[in-house]
């Protein structure tokens, strides 16, 4: 049943969107804003439940629906959040609206980070730019569960000072039980006294231990491929290291054939998938 | 088989089911044979092989709106399009049925396709089985054949002045009510000879050339159109967007293929697929690799169609047979 | 020495010399009767190449994916005037493109499976039996061009129909476009990165498979090759649905003669009327 269907509605589709109101627009970034969603729908917004690393499709009514991250947790019971990064149509008009539009929302779509199987284990989290947005639950739930996991390490980076994503929970991270917060920037500006270095840079710095860890790492694919090495040579199994794929998206279903990378969908069998997944793919992007 | 129809019979019979039903038949138009709904039974095609395009777009339409956006009083409602009208398909060669019975599979699993199921629902299929073969067709190497009735409702095999008729499922007995059948000691005919291509074994050796340079070679005369897409009967990628007119927005699916440009251009301009052979071999590894392992059938009914109407002849038979040849193995000749 | 022959001796001298990379021809199909296109990259491959009335495929459009990669192309005067026209936009390189010119004997309409019995529609109007550019010839010149007294019957048939009739006739025709694009891909002078009806902002014409859009989409690439086309004819020929796309783009094809007594692709440096501003230049609707 959809929220937004006429009660004598006969079809019921995963294509059909549930209706939610923008409740806050936050500026992140110069370019990112963080959207906080109100479904519409009392039973569907009590049922909908995620995990850190699925995403969802907002919906700009008349322009388009694009897939994003959720940033949120479900646990909390609060609204849904997503970090949009202005970059294309349907997010350039996402960034048009103001708190009280109508959208549409479809999801969770994806599999997850499983949560789980990191418990009791050190966990690197490693983001670039809008790349943390995905990474933010997973620093939420460990938080908020602390004792749950053993050493976290958060590593977040990003072109310049202003473009550092989440920098109002920054103390919250860092005040956090065997935790350690890392910033750096590409380039300075005239406030910033912190770290200037690449991120792969940093990683061989710290000498990251692989020791009972797992990584996880979102950001540009640069980004990516030299942290990638500086794990590798550190010592860190393909197996212990976990990233998220993007690529383009329709259905979020499996059924448009769009975005699967070999034989493995983005959207069914990701967009979560350890190193050691991706070497096996039979598409290597 | 159930019985006997004489071909007058079947006009009359057609013709009463268009009272309640679209009936959608082969139809000649200018020098091609298409699909369409028919207002008369005397526009039917009853000689032909198979059409120009496949039936798929009776159940997936080239173009559907999902739904329209409406605001009213401050607040939106989203409405989506309803299917009234029940259609039958006359003169679905086993191929094309079997190719909508793939379709079934990726819009069917859960969660459901809503608008393909109704579609699916009130569509009744009335097969003609194939009394000769074209050159190009392989549906025996592909899970079908000829006399293949296993996705129709009603089979309809011709035979001297009228058809032999097998009433395959309880929508097909509902249809055709088996008191308009005669019996005729008829033997049904013997199945034609269909070429056939290796296709034993595909997928894992398709993995094994997957790296091969075979598929930018194969792809530098491919011209990156739409038509082998189009023109099949088990393709099915499409395009959702959004267009406000008149202040109503409408929700639009519409046919798209992997071949285009840009099919997986993401927005910010990267393209993980910008190269013309891991596109082009996208399209035979979905077909004769994912969409196998993940639903234990071929994604090709072996109709033809693309090899008739490339209009470079890119030949999905050769490149079977040379992915068999790449991999080691024999090219079956 | 037949023109198959011609053809191969000259591709695997081109390649045994490295001159060029590869060389873009025709093999035959596998309907076992017609051609179709084939890229050969090395001097044990050339024997693949032939040269019939099957080869009606215009091969220069491949120069395009070839950019800065010597290729030799062999090419009938219809597709030599794409190189022509590509050279005067400036999309390829002369240095790097070696024509392998063919005096045509015209081609015929082919079908999959069986070879035509009568030329194509425009070989039969075709008054350039020899390529406007070559590096070198394949095929023996003819003493004379022929005389085509009425290259244009076709499109005059449809100027003498009403508003209403063409209006009638090209809406039953494009309600068959299922916007497989294939017209845009085969021609030599359809090159956008980004084509209109890919734009969104602003939109011209959306994803909708209708007749609305078809129209606009067919209309509309015809106008972008006013002036332009060189009337190959690849875009009828590779349509699944069998619109007479002809009739449209040669329509303007004319028009272009007319008016500014232009024929694309004749030669390399002459620029179409519609990029090229003249302050002395008036021509008004209805003169």
């Amino acid at each position: 049943m959809y929220s937004s269907c006429p009660g004598e509605a006969m079809v019921d589709s995963p294509f059909l969107p549930h209706l939610a109101t923008l409740a806050e627009v936050v500026d992140l970034t110069p370019d990112v804003k963080l959207f906080r969603m109100e479904l519409h729908d009392a039973a569907v917004r009590e049922g909908f439940d995620y995990k850190p690393g699925q995403f969802i499709f907002v919906s700009a009514f008349g322009v388009g629906e694009s897939p994003f991250g959720l940033t949120s947790v479900s646990y909390r019971k609060d609204a849904l959040e997503v970090a949009v990064r202005k970059v294309g149509t349907v997010t350039g008009a996402l960034h048009e609206l103001e708190p009280g539009a109508t959208l549409g929302v479809r999801g969770p779509f994806g599999n997850h980070f499983p949560m789980d199987e990191y418990k009791g284990k050190n966990v690197h989290i490693i983001g670039g730019g809008i790349g943390f947005a995905p990474l933010r639950p997973v620093i939420t739930s460990i938080v908020d569960h602390r004792d749950d996991y053993a050493d976290l390490f958060i590593l977040n980076g990003a072109r310049t000072p202003q473009d550092l994503c989440f920098s109002n929970e920054f103390d919250i991270w860092a005040a956090s039980p065997r935790t350690k917060l890392e910033l750096t920037v590409d380039a300075g500006d005239d406030n910033w006294t912190g770290r200037v270095a690449l991120i792969p840079s940093v990683v061989k710095e710290l000498a990251l231990s692989p020791e009972n860890a797992v990584a996880i790492i979102c950001g540009p694919p640069i980004m990516i491929k030299f942290t990638l090495v500086e794990l590798k040579a550190l010592g860190f199994e393909d197996r212990q290291i976990v990233t998220t794929l993007e690529g383009k998206m329709k259905c979020g279903l499996g059924k448009c054939a769009r975005c699967n990378v070999g034989d493995k969908y983005i959207c069914q069998d990701g967009p979560v998938f350890t190193l050691e997944e991706i070497s096996g793919l039979l598409e290597q992007f | 088989m159930s019985g006997y129809i004489t071909k007058e019979e079947v006009h009359r019979w057609l013709d009463g089911l268009r009272q309640s039903r679209d009936v959608v038949a082969p139809v000649k138009v200018d020098d091609l044979i298409l699909f369409r709904r028919v207002d008369r039974v005397e526009e039917i095609a009853f000689d032909f092989a198979n059409t120009d395009l496949s039936p798929k777009e009776f159940l997936l339409p080239a173009t559907e709106t999902l739904f329209r956006v409406e605001k009213r009083d401050g607040s939106v409602e989203l409405v989506p399009r309803d299917i009234q009208r029940e259609t039958v398909i006359f003169g679905i060669r086993p191929c094309d049925a079997k190719g909508m019975a793939a379709l079934d599979l990726p819009y069917l699993e859960e969660p459901a396709d809503g608008f393909y199921r109704q579609r699916r629902e009130m569509t009744a299929l009335v097969g003609l089985s194939c009394r000769t073969a074209c050159a190009e067709c392989f549906c025996t190497s592909m899970g079908t054949g000829p006399q293949d009735s296993s996705c129709v409702d009603v089979m309809l095999t011709e035979v001297d002045g009228g058809y032999l008729v097998e009433l395959v499922t309880e929508k097909g007995r509902g249809l055709l009510p088996e008191s308009m059948l005669s019996q005729k000691d008829a033997p049904a005919p013997a199945p034609p000879d269909v070429q056939q291509v290796p296709s034993a074994g595909m997928a894992e050796k398709l993995r094994q050339v997957f790296d091969d340079s075979y598929w930018g070679r194969l792809a530098d005369r491919c011209l990156h159109c739409n038509v082998c897409s189009y023109v099949c009967p088990t393709c099915y990628c499409f395009d959702i967007r959004d267009y406000e007119e008149s202040g109503v927005v409408n929700r639009v699916r519409s046919w798209e293929s992997c071949q285009s440009p840009g099919f997986t251009k993401i927005a910010g301009g990267h393209d993980p697929r910008a190269d013309k052979g891991s596109r082009l071999r996208q399209r035979f590894a979905h077909k004769l690799v994912y969409f196998p392992e993940h639903f234990g059938v071929m994604h090709c009914v072996g109709c033809g169609r693309c090899v008739r109407k490339c209009p470079v002849n890119i030949d999905i038979r050769e490149v079977m047979r040379n992915v068999q040849q790449l991999s080691g193995g024999s090219d079956g000749g | 020495m037949s023109l198959t022959e011609g053809i191969r001796a000259k591709a695997g001298e081109l390649l045994e010399s490295g001159v060029v990379e590869c060389v873009i021809g025709y093999e035959r199909g596998t309907d076992g009767v017609n051609a179709r296109p084939a890229f050969v990259y090395s001097t044990d491959e050339v024997d693949r190449l032939i040269f019939d009335d099957t080869c009606s495929h215009n091969l220069v459009k491949y120069l395009l994916n070839r950019k800065g990669k010597t290729t030799a192309v062999v090419a009938k005067p219809c597709d030599a005037r794409g190189v022509n026209l590509l050279l005067n936009e400036h999309q390829i390189e002369r240095e790097k493109v070696h024509v392998i010119g063919v005096v045509c004997p015209g081609v015929v309409d082919s079908a999959w499976g069986s070879k035509g019995d009568k030329l194509r529609a425009v070989c039969e109007v075709c008054r350039q039996h020899v390529p406007p550019v070559y590096d070198h010839l394949v095929g023996d010149v003819p003493a004379s061009e022929p005389e085509v007294p009425e290259p244009y019957a076709d499109i005059e048939k449809m100027e003498g129909m009403s508003v209403a009739e063409r209006a009638a006739f090209w809406e039953a025709e494009f309600s068959r476009c299922i916007r497989c694009y294939a017209c845009r891909q085969a021609c030599p002078g359809c090159y956008c990165v980004e084509c209109f009806v890919e734009r969104l902002h602003p939109l011209w014409v959306g994803i909708r498979i209708g007749p609305g859009e078809n129209q606009m989409w067919n209309a509309m690439r015809a106008f972008h090759l006013a002036g332009r086309c060189i009337g190959c004819n690849q875009c009828e020929k590779v349509c699944p649905v069998n619109i007479p796309l002809s009739l449209l783009n040669r329509k303007l094809e004319k028009e272009a003669w007319e008016l500014f007594h232009f024929r694309a692709g004749m030669a390399p440096d002459t620029a179409a009327p519609f990029a090229t501003f003249e302050k002395d230049e008036k021509v008004g609707i209805g003169e």
